[in-house]
């Protein structure tokens, strides 16, 4: 099931997700379709999360004690589940933050004598 | 399904279910509510939440996986996978069943058979360490007879041998235990001194026999007993070892009991006393006057040993004929062994391997067979489901599933195949195993048996583990190609006939079905026209209303005078008989299974050929003899009354002894001959031939005894009448009893019954045959009609197509037959070749029958290409009548 590139939307490099997810909860608790949403508005509508990577995503974040998942109600009065980060979840963002800087700056490198980053096809 | 319930319990730590559809449900109301901020009515924002979201159902195994131990999640699928496919195959309950039962049996057949070949090959002693590496010397005469070697030669070869590590001899002899009415006859070994070092058997009590027990002739009175026979007959007494005990009323001392696993070195026979080789005479083997132990033409034991590390077989056969050619120019001999020969123990002339190996070699093969058409079977299932469930399989890859999930489940389907028959064959083995060695057994009563043959765990695992994954391999392939299913034409309803691979699976298996089931009903008729045969087949006496009653007067220690007297009372008492018309004394029953006494003559004006073999079978008869058992008397007179002591030595001859000798049975009355070194004796009648040991041995020569004249203390009592046979065989029993209560009767029993041996192998092998046969060919059948069938459903279209265009039922019906027809007549053709390399192989459990018979082969051509033609037909017919528009609208 390879997913292709459509209407404009860039795909997620592999393993960014969990990062971006966490990144997004800097700012507070948030439900799924909220992250999804985030993600997507904050990328100006580049980049697209399919729900079937996301939740999933979210359990595993979860699972391994960065994410903590709550019941709770939104501002439109909606009931939702929402995820908050823990203090596991900071440092974990912080330790996501500092490789993912590293590895633009390395292929950036590697890319360099060639055209600007980000826009192979 | 204990399982089940657990894997259910099995919650803590894994995704809530509940509370992720809450959670879905939350996910897709506020994305709805968005829509309709939007502007979107309801309905629409609803539904475009949900495409928005995608495969509910795959997000939530997905989520389900984050949760779940990968372990868990494989064994739940596996459990749903099982459960499913047993509900389909419960749909399809008679094809399953069919294919649970042909494994069952192959896999069953297939444990024995290799249980029991294993047992003869690998471990042929029990209690003997590396047994199956023993190396058994015997002679050979120029026609081919196997001889013991004589004990002054096994001393010579034994001397100058250096090819094994030690060199022990045995050989086997009936022995009587005690005296009177507890005494009994026992299966007994007579060996040298070094018989237990060589083996490496140890003594469980006291010691066991040392070559200091082998030094001196008639001076070492002492024996090893088993185990078995200590348990059985001294009630296990711990004082035994010192105890005197009578051995053909000889008194000897038991030194010892052997290791409670050693039974002796004669396959399947149970030995249970070792007695030193140099006391043959004092318990009275070889004729009187002779000298056993130095006397170079009595046989007496089987040289055994190991070689040494590092001979092999053909070198230590090279060196035991250097020897022994050494020997024959040291003290020439006109001996009656040519050669000496070196082979290993499982292929040993002497014991139960002689005969068992043969028969078992045959019913391997079939089990063999049977499997392989089970496999095609199997895949032949696979393929045609996993064909006709194309829509199935289409919509659960569209729903996500991988290729890897759907070939898993159709191979699952053939394990919920596989396992059934592989448990129930491995209870059949388990079962069977012991049945047919207590028939042996019985069959063999009053002879004890022993089979080196347990329910072998390791080979009947090994056995269906293999049954399982030709199964599984054999379902794989198929299972590969239906997953392969193009997404595109199926969702399209395109299902014409595809891809000319499949069709050559197809008609591939349908080919090798009918081949196999040819091949296994030709090998059923062969054996089964045997058997026919060998009914028919004139044994030369006619069993019926006779009895066999077998005594032996040693046993309650009459000298010869009390013998003869006894016997001469116990003939009268039985002609006296009510009923009764007739009774006789002989030494042996004919077709006893296996060779009796052989003895060697010679013949007045006759010059041996060198190295001719002048021994021939013999047996020892009373007067009556042939009137009793009804053998035709060609010239002379038979035995008589007046053929005793006082009167001139007599002997009657068989037609082939006399053909041979003679020229003829009128020719042979007159002629002398000498048995052993005893006194010339004259030729007073020619009997008719009979089949001494077995139903298809070949004519060869025999001659008979007057008891009179040869007293023996062991003899059969045949009586003949027309009372009900069970009264004949009481009237005997009480004649010997009244005569003498202490005297043990061996046994007493229809003469009918007794030469029920001579039939046991081919009777179990026509059985298993014909069993297999069938088996095969109904699976076969219905393999055929199940490809077939399947072959029509997929052509509706094409028929309907036809039909509307003005074809007939009946050239549609010709059409399907024909193709049918077609690969049953290659799967034939393929049958009758291999058939015709594969029976000339059976020719030794063959009688009466050729290895190419043709009237044997047209009967499985006839069934075979009938069960094919069936198979065709009917499906065939059903298409022919299906309504053309409704084949059509059905696409």
């Amino acid at each position: 099931m390879a997913k292709t590139p459509d209407d404009g939307h860039l795909e997620l490099l592999q393993g960014t997700l969990d990062m971006l997810v966490l990144r997004i909860l800097q700012w507070g608790p948030q439900h799924g379709h909220g992250i999804g949403q985030a993600i997507r508005m904050q990328s100006d509508d580049l980049l697209k999360v399919e729900t079937g990577s996301l939740y999933p995503a979210l359990h595993r974040l979860v699972k391994r004690g960065w994410l903590k998942g709550e019941w709770g109600v939104s501002q439109a009065n909606q009931r939702a589940k929402f995820y908050r980060l823990t203090p596991e979840g900071k440092k974990q963002l912080v330790r996501e933050e500092t490789r993912w800087r590293q590895l633009v700056n390395a292929i950036g490198r590697v890319m360099k004598p060639a055209a600007a980053p980000g826009s192979e096809e | 399904m204990e399982i089940l319930s657990w894997l259910k319990r099995r919650r803590p730590g894994e995704l809530d279910e509940e509370d992720f559809k809450d959670e879905i449900r939350a996910h897709l109301a506020i994305a709805a509510e968005e829509k309709m901020a939007d502007g979107a009515d309801n309905k629409a924002a609803h539904y475009a939440a949900l495409k928005e979201f995608g495969n509910v159902t795959l997000t939530t195994e997905a989520a389900r996986s984050i949760w779940t131990p990968r372990w868990l999640e494989a064994l739940r699928d596996l459990v749903s996978d099982v459960r499913y496919a047993i509900r389909a195959l419960a749909r399809n309950w008679a094809f399953s069943l069919t294919v649970i039962g042909v494994l069952t049996l192959g896999i069953g057949l297939n444990a024995t058979v290799f249980t029991m070949l294993k047992g003869l090959a690998l471990t042929p002693l029990a209690g003997v360490d590396g047994s199956a590496r023993l190396r058994v010397l015997f002679g050979q005469t120029s026609t081919g007879r196997v001889v013991r070697v004589s004990y002054p030669d096994y001393q010579y070869i034994r001397d100058h041998d250096r090819a094994f590590s030690g060199l022990m001899g045995s050989g086997l002899f009936v022995v009587n235990l005690g005296r009177g009415r507890s005494a009994r006859q026992l299966s007994g070994e007579l060996v040298t001194g070094n018989y237990f070092q060589v083996l490496g058997v140890r003594a469980a009590r006291g010691r066991t026999l040392l070559p200091s027990d082998e030094i001196a002739p008639g001076r070492h009175p002492v024996l090893v007993i088993s185990d078995a026979l200590w348990r059985r007959d001294f009630s296990a007494d711990p004082n035994i070892v010192g105890k005197t005990v009578e051995i053909n009323n000889y008194p000897m001392t038991i030194v010892g009991v052997a290791d409670s696993t050693f039974h002796g070195t004669i396959v399947s026979y149970d030995v249970e006393v070792f007695i030193p080789v140099t006391m043959a005479e004092q318990i009275g083997l070889g004729a009187p006057a002779t000298n056993v132990l130095s006397d170079r033409r009595i046989g007496l034991l089987f040289p055994q040993g190991h070689a040494r590390p590092g001979t092999s077989l053909a070198s230590a056969a090279a060196q035991v004929d250097a020897i022994w050619s050494a020997l024959s120019l040291d003290r020439p001999l006109n001996a009656p062994a040519q050669r000496l020969r070196v082979t290993p123990f499982w292929q040993a002339p002497s014991g139960g391997q002689t005969y068992v190996v043969p028969t078992l070699a045959v019913l391997s093969g079939m089990g063999l067979l049977v499997l392989a058409i089970a496999c095609a079977n199997i895949a032949g299932l696979v393929l045609v489901r996993g064909v006709s469930r194309r829509g199935e399989i289409a919509v659960r890859l569209a729903l996500g599933a991988t290729r890897k999930r759907i070939v898993r489940l159709l191979i699952v389907e053939n394990l919920v195949l596989a396992v059934p028959g592989a448990i129930l064959g491995v209870v059949l083995a388990r079962r069977g195993i012991p049945v047919f060695i207590e028939y042996a057994e019985w069959l063999a009563t009053p002879q004890r048996l022993f089979f080196n043959i347990s329910v072998d765990s390791l080979v009947i695992g090994f056995t269906a583990l293999v049954g399982c994954g030709s199964a599984l391999i054999f379902g794989f392939v198929p299972a590969l190609q239906s997953s392969r299913v193009d997404l595109v034409s199926v969702i399209n309803q395109d299902a014409s006939p595809r891809g000319a691979s499949r069709g050559r699976l197809r008609g591939g298996l349908v080919v090798g079905q009918v081949a196999i089931s040819l091949l296994l009903l030709v090998g059923a008729g062969l054996v089964s026209r045997s058997l026919d045969a060998a009914r028919r087949a004139n044994p030369g006496f006619d069993p019926n209303q006779v009895t066999s009653l077998e005594v032996d007067v040693n046993l309650n220690a009459y000298d010869e005078a009390r013998g003869r007297v006894f016997y001469r009372k116990l003939l009268d008492a039985a002609r006296a008989g009510a009923g009764v018309e007739a009774a006789t004394l002989a030494a042996y029953a004919p077709l006893g299974f296996l060779d009796t006494r052989v003895q060697r003559v010679a013949i007045q004006a006759y010059e041996p050929r060198r190295g001719e073999d002048l021994s021939f079978l013999s047996n020892t008869i009373g007067s009556g003899y042939f009137r009793t058992l009804g053998i035709n008397l060609i010239a002379g007179r038979p035995i008589e009354d007046r053929d005793d002591e006082s009167g001139a030595p007599a002997m009657v001859v068989n037609n082939t002894l006399a053909q041979r000798f003679w020229g003829g049975a009128a020719n042979a009355l007159g002629k002398r001959v000498r048995v052993l070194d005893g006194e010339w004796r004259t030729v007073i009648g020619v009997a008719a031939d009979v089949k001494y040991s077995r139903i298809n041995e070949a004519p060869r020569p025999y001659f008979y005894l007057p008891f009179l004249q040869s007293y023996r203390p062991n003899m059969i009592l045949h009586t003949r009448g027309q009372a009900p046979v069970d009264r004949l065989v009481d009237q005997a029993r009480a004649s010997v009893t009244a005569l003498d209560g202490d005297l043990p009767i061996l046994y007493a029993r229809p003469m009918s019954e007794q030469i029920g041996g001579a039939f046991i192998f081919l009777n179990l092998m026509a059985t298993m045959l014909l069993l297999f046969g069938t088996a095969g060919m109904a699976l076969a059948a219905l393999g055929t009609y199940g490809l077939v069938s399947y072959t029509v459903k997929q052509s509706t279209h094409e028929i309907g197509i036809r039909m509307a265009l003005g074809a007939s039922g009946l050239s549609v019906v010709r059409e399907f037959l024909g193709r049918g027809l077609w690969l049953g007549a290659v799967g034939s053709v393929l049958g009758i070749v291999t058939a015709l390399g594969v029976t000339r192989l059976m020719g030794s459990v063959l009688f009466g029958v050729s290895a190419t018979d043709a009237t044997t082969f047209a009967r499985a051509l006839v069934l075979v290409l009938g069960g094919v033609m069936l198979a065709t037909l009917v499906p065939a017919w059903r298409a022919a009548r299906t309504n053309p528009l409704s084949a059509l609208r059905h696409q």
